[in-house]
């Protein structure tokens, strides 16, 4: 995030005022100047939040908080959220590029929330060999055999999950979640995820890797009014799945 | 010039499928301290690898192991070890197998394996080289499979893979058919139950003659009828492993090998055992094993049936585990034993261990074991040993080193 914002700064400060605004006009020069730091720090302020790039700045917003409990009222940290416009022309967030690498016979994160189009770079940053496969109806495919970053990146047009395993290390699992929302992202330690939302009605979604509700019980509507501060709540209602154990020291569980 | 070509042909190809090789060179060298008797090992009655005359500093294993990828979806496995004794050879293969993994599809994944390997049997040896990542010296249970039990020839396994479609659980079926086992059962019937960590070799021997340094090589065909065994295994999650198989060689217990003299042991066998996981570092094994061997010679027939369960909890801190196991085992006789007995072997075992593993190269051991046999046929050669408990307590420095190795 930073980096991009600190090219973007560069980029326009690259622009030699005096080029393009000859002498004779001076208060355009130091006009160019302001707008010039006020769009960096706008830009570096829209990044760092980590809200998606489909904040459209000119629509009045609201700051929504949505909160994940377990059916026993504990937080749910990593829960994805996707925030999806019910309005009929409402676009997808735009593509992006991420990458999920493969350390210590895991895949690192074990877990991205992707918009539909993006692309994922698979390297494996593994002294093994790892070998991807995918036979999830929303993107099958298979990376042959491979260490280092010999592949191109996978594109994903479909949403929904795609469960990632290695055909040689059972023990690995990764996920990706393909969303045609407008808003995504995973609650933090406390269960909660926060972004500034076009007003407007929307519905909201909620997933986690180990949930044993169903996605589709837990959906619901959220209506966005300019200016608000709303918080929502979505109780899960069943247990999730025990935590997978932390990866064995060793080769283990070839027999 | 021609060898030359051939060495930077060689070279190439070594350099364009390095990618996908690795490989591991362990050491494991043991300090123990034992009061058994000689062992059945080292020609004598003993349970344990090393008896009282064997204490002081032992090479515990050296190993060697090569996982080289063919192409996509086939890969040789090669894991040799020397044991530091005096068998045929100082070296020798423990497994030797292809293996064929295609991708799985819609859920179902294949494999199949053709070679010399283990069958699915043991839940706690588990670790490169068939180790346990819980004590030195396996359960009795899988102390046998380990000197008498190899897979030479080829098996299938289906598993549906249910943990990665939404669901809890992963169901696998396992089959094979193998031949060159017809030994397997001599051991049982003319020592027992052992426990131990020597691996039988594939070109290694046992002794078929108690009390007798005779040994012969177990891993031979006499009757030239194939082996069979079918399993299945169920695992929930990540934590619980669930594991069935019904073994039998179908040899002709009226076959005797020209060569060594062994007879065709005709062993049958159902296997059971589950592995419970948590996730704050607790592990349960149970395991059983129940079945029976048997040989006719001149048409009489003498059957063993046998017996060995274990119970093991361990419990892993940061990169300390701690395990306690018992053991329990018996080998029954059909028939009346020279000494006027019906059975060749009871024994119980208790073992514990601690395992410190600092990094991915060394790990440290300290295990102690105390074992109580009351054996026929120690009786029928040293007639006041017929009872017999022996302990032993033994320290390991292991270092790995590798690409396997992390």
């Amino acid at each position: 995030m930073r980096p991009s914002a600190r090219r973007n700064t560069r980029l326009i400060r690259g622009i030699d005022p005096e080029a393009a605004f000859p002498a004779g006009l001076p208060w355009l020069r130091y006009g160019y100047r302001a707008a010039a730091i006020l769009l960096a720090g706008l830009l570096t302020l829209i990044r760092s939040a980590g809200v998606p790039a489909a904040v459209p700045g000119s629509v009045p917003s609201a700051s929504v908080t949505i909160t994940v409990h377990s059916a026993d009222g504990r937080p749910v940290p990593g829960a994805v959220i996707t925030v999806r416009s019910l309005a009929a022309d409402a676009r997808p967030s735009a593509p992006i590029k991420a990458v999920m690498d493969q350390i210590n016979r895991a895949f690192d994160p074990d877990l991205l929330v992707i918009p539909v189009g993006s692309t994922v770079d698979f390297p494996n940053s593994d002294t093994v060999s790892h070998q991807i496969y995918s036979f999830s109806p929303a993107k099958r495919f298979t990376l042959p055999l491979y260490r280092g970053n010999p592949n191109p990146p996978v594109r994903f047009d479909q949403p929904g999950v795609v469960t990632l395993g290695c055909n040689i290390h059972d023990e690995m699992v990764g996920y990706l979640v393909v969303t045609d929302a407008q808003y995504f992202g995973r609650t933090d330690a406390s269960g909660s995820w926060t972004a500034d939302i076009a007003r407007g009605k929307y519905r909201v979604a909620v997933w986690h890797p180990r949930m044993n509700d169903d996605a589709n019980e837990l959906e619901r509507e959220l209506t966005v009014a300019a200016g608000d501060r709303v918080t929502h709540e979505l109780r899960l209602t069943k247990p999730l799945r025990p935590a997978p154990l932390s990866p064995h020291p060793h080769s283990w569980d070839g027999y | 010039m021609k060898p030359l070509a051939a060495l930077i042909a060689v070279g190439m190809g070594l350099t364009c499928s390095a990618h996908a090789t690795d490989w591991e060179v362990d050491l494991d060298m043991r300090l123990l301290s034992s009061d058994g008797q000689r062992s059945y090992l080292d020609g004598g009655t003993g349970a344990l690898r090393y008896g009282e005359n064997q204490s002081g500093l032992q090479l515990g294993r050296l190993r060697l192991a090569l996982d080289q990828n063919i192409g996509e979806l086939w890969s040789v496995h090669l894991d040799a070890s020397s044991w530091g004794e005096h068998d045929k050879n100082p070296i020798d293969l423990t497994e030797a197998y292809l293996l064929f993994r295609p991708y799985p599809f819609d859920g179902l994944r294949a494999r199949i394996k053709a070679g010399a390997f283990y069958a699915p049997i043991s839940l706690e040896n588990r670790g490169p080289g068939w180790e346990s990542p819980y004590t030195l010296t396996p359960s009795a249970l899988n102390t046998w499979v380990g000197e008498e039990l190899r897979t030479i020839g080829l098996e299938g396994q289906i598993d549906w893979l249910g943990t990665r479609t939404g669901h809890l659980f992963d169901v696998g079926l396992t089959g094979a058919v193998y031949g060159w086992n017809e030994p397997a059962g001599v051991a049982l019937a003319s020592q027992g139950f052992m426990l131990e960590d020597r691996q039988t070799t594939l070109f290694g021997r046992v002794n078929p003659t108690p009390g007798l340094n005779d040994p012969r090589e177990v891993f031979h065909e006499i009757d030239g009828r194939a082996g069979v065994y079918a399993g299945i295994e169920g695992r929930f999650l990540d934590r619980l492993v669930v594991r069935a198989l019904r073994y039998d060689n179908r040899s002709d217990p009226t076959q005797q090998d020209g060569v060594t003299h062994i007879f065709a042991w005709l062993t049958t066998f159902n296997s059971a055992g589950a592995r419970l996981e948590s996730g704050n570092g607790w592990t349960g094994i149970a395991q059983w094993l129940q079945g029976e061997t048997t040989i006719s010679p001149h048409s009489h027939r003498l059957g063993y049936p046998f017996d060995a369960k274990f119970l093991l909890i361990s419990k892993q801190i940061g990169r300390h585990t701690f395990s306690a196991r018992y053991d329990r085992f018996e080998v029954l006789t059909h028939f009346v034993t020279p000494t006027g007995d019906d059975y060749a072997q009871y024994g119980h075992a208790w073992t514990l261990a601690y395992l410190f593993e600092p990094n991915a190269h060394w790990r440290f051991a300290l295990e102690w074991l105390d074992v109580s046999t009351e054996s026929a046929l120690r009786e029928a050669i040293l007639p006041s040993e017929e009872l017999s408990r022996e302990r032993k307590i033994e320290a390991s420095f292991r270092y790995a080193l590798g690409s396997a190795v992390r």
